[in-house]
């Protein structure tokens, strides 16, 4: 299996005026290709720090990650930027789509950024809003969509440069049981057409469906 | 997607960008108004000067043009000597007096203040007719008026009228009284608004006004051949004329432009306020906007539209709304530059031809440049805010 994923004994630690945090304590983890791994735990455990980091939007401050190989450590930000781009989707619990952009807007963003001509990504952006089942949003604003709808535009959006890596925090957190469920179907199809997907969650029914559960608590992989 | 989505982001409040432009709107006039008025007297009074193409005007020594009421003696030999000059085309004399004219009331006659005029009509210098007819060269007894004279003394063409020259106000006696016919009505070019001039041949005017009629004038305009150097005709004819004081329109126009200095002081602190204005505007609205929408920021670097692409939507945003603010606020500051104007050039001795602020096309687009590289500019720092989000401390706040 091809290692899409590489940390190795991550820290992280903020200086607070209180003292210093130690939010990760030397956390390693490997994603192979095709997985669907889930990190659980309580809430200040470390889980979504450590989704931040493999993500390249925050850096360690000891230990290394390697996406498809590339080393996060030493790129510069406009390269980081790019490696987001094509390589990593995200998906945040408050789906953090642009208002002022329509559903299909929302996600043509990415492509626009990696310079997709507008036919190929519009055909692109309504191939995706149909697989998350919003085809007849696809000219709907964020305001005039569900918390649930969101979510799956954001799921869209996440997945509009074909990315290696899909990175989910708490994707369920802001919605009620029964759109929870339907935003775990579309994981559960996602990672059956090949998506690799590391979700962050409390939530135990999402944890559930992975199929590796990597448990933290305090900042460290509690095995 | 439009490529300039960011700008959908002034429409997400909407009455805020629209006060934002009203701001911007409000200070782009006023510097326009600032940026007209500094270089607009000049402009005005030149035009002013050369309004009959007299480029050069002889005044008594240490005078200019109507300062005083010091005259030129001589004139005969003054002129002679203009006119040999080889670069001088026509020279115009004229006299500036206070006369009274008789108006006939119900309890006899009563005196009205006129400004008179002593003219050669055959050099056009100070006046545009509105009716009748010119003065003949050797008129004696034909007037001009203008038309606040005509009113103040009820007199129309082909009216007859009396001034009086030389009233002794101790005695109401008059040295001089003279009868004329009018001949027209005419605007007289440097008259302040409801001057009541009037105007007639040279040596009547200057019977009216002196003993023996002496040979004098308030001012000789000369005008010069096309494609004479000005300058260089101003220095010959002032070394010809020691006892006069000569001065080419150049001369006149910084003389002015002296007098008035504390209006282009006012101009300039009052222009400067208003691009202070309109950087604090866009600096404080797309401040705002971006600390409201930086989770949003976060999220598009964390799913990798570049800090580059962040800094531009931003800037295009203060751009935007200068540029719009901007196009309201010079076309305001073209109104208001009316208004204003009417205000200013009615205040008295000033000529009703003059203009404080003239719209001119450089103005304009100094004024627009300007205020658009304030807004651009004043864009800059929300701009940097944004692209220099933390992406993780951010959302991490935004979650908790």
């Amino acid at each position: 299996m091809t290692a899409v994923l590489a940390a190795r004994n991550l820290t992280k630690s903020y200086r607070l005026e209180a003292g210093v945090v130690h939010a990760l304590r030397g956390v390693s983890l490997d994603v192979g290709a095709g997985e669907y791994v889930a990190i659980a735990g309580p809430s200040g455990s470390g889980k979504s720090t450590l989704l931040q980091l493999i993500g390249g939007i925050d850096v360690p401050t000891a230990g290394s990650v390697e996406i498809l190989g590339t080393s996060l450590a030493g790129l510069r930000d406009s390269a980081l930027t790019r490696l987001r781009l094509m390589r990593i989707g995200f998906i945040f619990q408050r789906f953090h789509l642009l208002p002022v952009l329509t559903a299909r807007e929302n996600v043509e963003l990415p492509m626009a950024e990696a310079g997709m001509p507008g036919r190929e990504r519009r055909a692109r952006a309504d191939e995706l809003l149909a697989y998350v089942g919003l085809e007849a949003r696809a000219t709907h604003r964020p305001t005039q969509l569900s918390g649930g709808e969101m979510q799956r535009v954001a799921i869209a959006r996440a997945m509009a440069n074909r990315p290696a890596l899909l990175l989910a925090d708490e994707p369920t957190g802001e919605l009620d049981a029964a759109t929870g469920r339907d935003i775990l179907a579309l994981f559960r199809k996602l990672n059956a057409d090949g998506t690799t997907l590391v979700v962050v969650t409390h939530d135990d029914r999402l944890a559930a469906e992975a199929g590796r559960v990597v448990q933290m608590l305090d900042g460290r992989i509690a095995e | 997607m439009p490529p300039f989505w960011g700008l959908r982001n002034l429409l997400r409040h909407p009455l805020r960008s629209a006060l934002s432009v009203a701001g911007i709107a409000v200070a782009a006039a006023m510097l326009l108004d600032m940026v007209m008025l500094s270089g607009g007297m000049d402009r005005s009074f030149e035009r002013l000067l050369l309004m009959r193409g007299f480029q050069v005007r002889v005044t008594p020594k240490g005078t200019l043009p109507f300062d005083t009421e010091a005259t030129l003696p001589h004139l005969a030999a003054l002129l002679a000597t203009l006119r040999r000059d080889p670069d001088v085309v026509a020279v115009g004399p004229v006299l500036g007096t206070s006369v009274y004219g008789r108006r006939p009331s119900g309890h006899g006659d009563t005196l009205v203040t006129l400004v008179g005029y002593g003219i050669d009509p055959s050099a056009q210098t100070l006046y545009a007719l509105l009716s009748g007819r010119d003065l003949a060269p050797a008129d004696s007894v034909g007037l001009l008026l203008s038309a606040p004279a005509a009113k103040r003394l009820g007199a129309a063409v082909g009216d007859t009228v009396s001034l009086v020259g030389r009233l002794d106000p101790q005695m109401a006696e008059a040295a001089a009284v003279r009868r004329f016919v009018v001949r027209g009505t005419v605007r007289w070019l440097y008259d302040y608004r409801g001057q009541p001039s009037v105007g007639t041949l040279l040596p009547l005017m200057q019977q009216l006004a002196r003993d023996q009629g002496e040979d004098r004038a308030s001012v000789v305009m000369v005008k010069l051949r096309d494609g004479a150097p000005m300058r260089t005709v101003t220095r010959r004819l002032r070394a010809q004329l020691p006892n006069a004081e000569v001065n080419d329109v150049a001369d006149l126009v910084a003389h002015f432009r002296e007098r008035l200095v504390y209006f282009r002081q006012l101009a300039l602190i009052l222009g400067t306020v208003s691009l202070l204005v309109t950087v604090l505007l866009v600096a404080t609205l797309l401040t705002i906007t971006v600390n409201e929408r930086l989770p949003e920021i976060a999220t598009l670097r964390a799913i990798g539209v570049p800090s580059r692409r962040v800094l531009q939507q931003v800037l295009l945003e203060g751009t935007v709304l200068t540029l719009v603010g901007g196009t309201v606020g010079l076309v305001l500051g073209l109104v208001t530059a009316r208004y204003l104007d009417a205000i200013l050039t009615s205040f008295p001795g000033l000529p009703a031809a003059f203009s404080f602020f003239v719209p001119r096309v450089d103005a304009i687009a100094v004024s627009g440049t300007v205020v658009l590289l304030t807004g651009a500019l004043a864009g800059l720092y929300p701009a940097w805010l944004a692209a220099r989000a933390p992406i993780a401390a951010t959302l991490r706040a935004e979650a908790t």
